[in-house]
């Protein structure tokens, strides 16, 4: 029967590759653009962040935790937050970076992601058109973007942001459009049949009754973020991603670990604090 | 004073309606339109006027395209051809065509509805539910609290202002929305199976404080339910509604009395006549008046007539009695002969029976003698509905 395969080969490799070294010699000033407010975004929070005084921080932290959720969650993340600090400063400074790039990717899943949801859940074309991107975000690996953003971005801070930000926006779309869908038609109707404009019913009905399931969406962008940490750092994001990357590199088995365990307890801070916040949503109710 | 009528009204689910028309006006039913074009049928051809102040019923099972139909009226679903108008005070509407903008405004002042599920929003307490439409109409907090907490109290919601929908039962769910709907001040109030939901015992009680309420603030109501004695019940006026088609347009009791196909006879089969049927269209009204003036009405019942037809004096047995009217009576040891109003309901005089008196009831227009109701002949009303 012979190989079917070798009568012809679609150049996918050549085509990608040509068109990164277009977009880099003539696009660039495009990504260049998107860089900036990201990097003003991203190095201002850092800076705040690292110019709190670590106890004011924990006072805050305890404060903001026990209004999100309550006194125990608000307990267990002033102890996770205070581990990592007598882990060792200059975990503590990584730890500030980390949160200061998660902080940036809620936004950016707030600010583009939520409107991205909404639009997908009032047209089936969109969703339909967006969903392929939604999917290969999510599911490419990192090793294979690292490289074309590091090209348009140029390596640093706002490198690794980007690929946190491609990792994590997704769910936020995919979480509110399934908010918005799953408020029951009859709900929508009756705002309708008392005169409400589509966009009224989406801010007064819609919206408060998705919110629960938006703040999942945000909560996923969180720990997706998070994920992307170790990545990130390859390409200068700074960071935990620093002390687990050198850890492997030098071998320094007890450097890694405690990188990765303040990742994982940052994770379970802010996993717990957001779940409280989802819980308050009206929505919640029924 | 607002009314509606509707003008040869079709909905045609699907892509290619015009089609679907055209076979239905050659004389194809649903099921054939069905097959050859891939269209549904939800409701073809219906017309019918609702009146000021009355409240009109629209009755079907499942699928009969009552609810689509409702629908129409405010445009939840867009008509497919015919034409709806909506007369007010001081406007006329012809519906189907009317730009968005003043179909939001006619959702928002003239029209309002109430939903089968009740459809209330969760995450607002009753108030903030009951508050809705005046919201949407920019009404100031004030004016709107003031307002919400007067319709809370007409429903009997005093102290639920502040609870969520969930902590409410579904009577008083239902109460939220027929609050909600009375709100806005609209004077059309849509109804698409309110009481549904609701337990037998509350559904009957949610149907006399209707009718109550009715009474009290004006409205005029677009009432779909799939229960016969409920349509019965509460109707001025009936359209039955099969496949989406209208099969009888009517009173409650011109339906009752003669039901015009097999499907209506078999729902009143099952009704309860009794609310329904008047004194007039069962009583024996064919009498002899005999040379000395009296009518005999039973072996030891006679009236004595003057001026023609008008009641003069009543005798049992030979011996005068009084001849009283039914309506206000209570003096159940006194011999006497009791008297109707010709419309008046015979479940009233079926409990006179009951209560006051064994001797047939005489019905009078205007004191004249139109006829008398016998045991046999409500026995033969409620068990025959009055027909034959």
């Amino acid at each position: 029967m012979g190989d079917i395969f070798s009568i012809y080969r679609i150049p996918v490799d050549v085509w990608v590759a040509d068109g990164v070294d277009w977009l880099v010699s003539n696009a660039r000033f495009i990504f260049q653009g998107i860089k900036w407010p990201l990097a003003q975004l991203l190095d201002g929070l850092e800076f705040l962040l690292h110019i709190t005084p670590p106890l004011i921080f924990l006072i805050l932290l305890f404060l903001f935790a026990w209004w999100a959720s309550n006194w125990k969650v608000a307990i267990f993340s002033v102890a996770v937050f205070a581990l990592i600090g007598f882990m060792g400063k200059g975990l503590w400074d990584y730890t500030m970076t980390t949160l200061a790039a998660v902080l940036v990717s809620v936004i950016v899943g707030a600010v583009l992601g939520i409107p991205l949801g909404i639009i997908s859940a009032r047209s089936d074309r969109f969703y339909a058109i967006i969903r392929p991107f939604l999917d290969m975000m999510q599911t490419t690996p990192a090793f294979v973007y690292l490289v074309p953003v590091v090209m348009l971005f140029s390596i640093g801070t706002v490198a690794g942001l980007i690929a946190v930000v491609i990792y994590s926006l997704p769910p936020v779309i995919r979480l509110t459009n399934l908010g918005i869908r799953q408020v029951p038609d009859d709900v929508v109707e009756a705002s309708t049949a008392f005169g409400a404009t589509p966009n009224q019913t989406l801010l007064k009905i819609q919206i408060p009754l998705a919110l629960d399931t938006i703040m999942q969406g945000i909560n996923q962008n969180i720990m997706l973020a998070l994920a992307m940490v170790v990545m990130a750092a390859l390409i200068g994001a700074g960071g935990l991603g620093v002390p687990v990357y050198e850890g492997l590199n030098a071998l320094r088995i007890g450097l890694a670990a405690i990188g990765g365990i303040s990742i994982v307890g940052m994770a379970m801070v802010l996993d717990r604090v957001t779940e409280g916040i989802g819980e308050k949503a009206p929505g919640k109710r029924e | 004073m607002p009314s509606i009528e509707l003008e040869g009204v079709y909905k045609v689910f699907g892509d290619e309606p015009d089609k679907a028309v055209k076979l239905i006006n050659e004389g194809a039913d649903k099921d054939e339109v069905r097959e050859k074009t891939g269209q549904v049928i939800g409701v073809q051809d219906i017309s019918f006027e609702i009146k000021n102040n009355e409240l009109f019923v629209i009755m079907g099972l499942s699928g009969s395209g009552k609810s689509t139909l409702l629908r129409c009226v405010n445009r939840l679903v867009e008509p497919t051809k015919g034409k709806i108008t909506l007369r007010t005070d001081s406007e006329e509407y012809d519906v189907t065509t009317v730009d968005y903008e003043t179909l939001r405004q006619i959702r928002e002042t003239q029209i309002s509805m109430v939903f089968q599920n009740f459809a209330l929003f969760p995450h607002r307490t009753v108030r903030e539910n009951v508050g809705f439409g005046l919201e949407i109409q920019g009404v100031g907090d004030k004016e709107k609290n003031r307002k919400s907490q007067e319709l809370i109290e007409v429903v009997g919601l005093e102290g639920f202002g502040d609870s969520y929908p969930s902590q409410l039962s579904g009577g008083m769910q239902q109460r939220v929305g027929l609050a909600r709907g009375l709100a806005t001040g609209a004077e059309v109030l849509l109804m698409d199976e309110p009481f549904s939901a609701l337990d037998p015992l509350i559904k009957v009680q949610m149907q006399v404080e209707l009718l109550d309420l009715m009474e009290e603030m004006q409205r005029t109501v677009l009432f779909v339910t799939h229960d016969l004695d409920e349509a019965l019940k509460l109707g001025h006026r009936i359209t039955i509604m099969e496949a989406g088609k209208t099969v009888q347009k009517g009173t409650p009791e011109e339906i009752i009395v003669n039901p015009k196909t097999e499907y209506v006879a078999n729902f009143v089969d099952n009704a309860d006549p009794s609310d329904v049927l008047r004194a007039v269209t069962i009583a024996e009204k064919d009498f002899r008046v005999s040379e000395d003036n009296r009518v005999k009405i039973n072996e030891t019942t006679e009236v004595e007539l003057s001026n023609g037809q008008e009641v003069e004096k009543g005798y049992l047995a030979g011996t005068p009695v009084s001849i009283e009217p039914l309506e206000g009576y209570d003096s159940p040891e006194k011999e006497v002969i009791l008297y109707v109003s010709p419309d008046t309901p015979i479940s009233e005089i079926m409990r006179a029976r009951l209560n006051y008196t064994s001797t047939p009831v005489l019905v009078l227009k205007d004191q004249e003698l139109v006829g008398f109701v016998t045991e046999q002949n409500l026995l033969h009303g409620l068990l025959e509905k009055g027909r034959g």
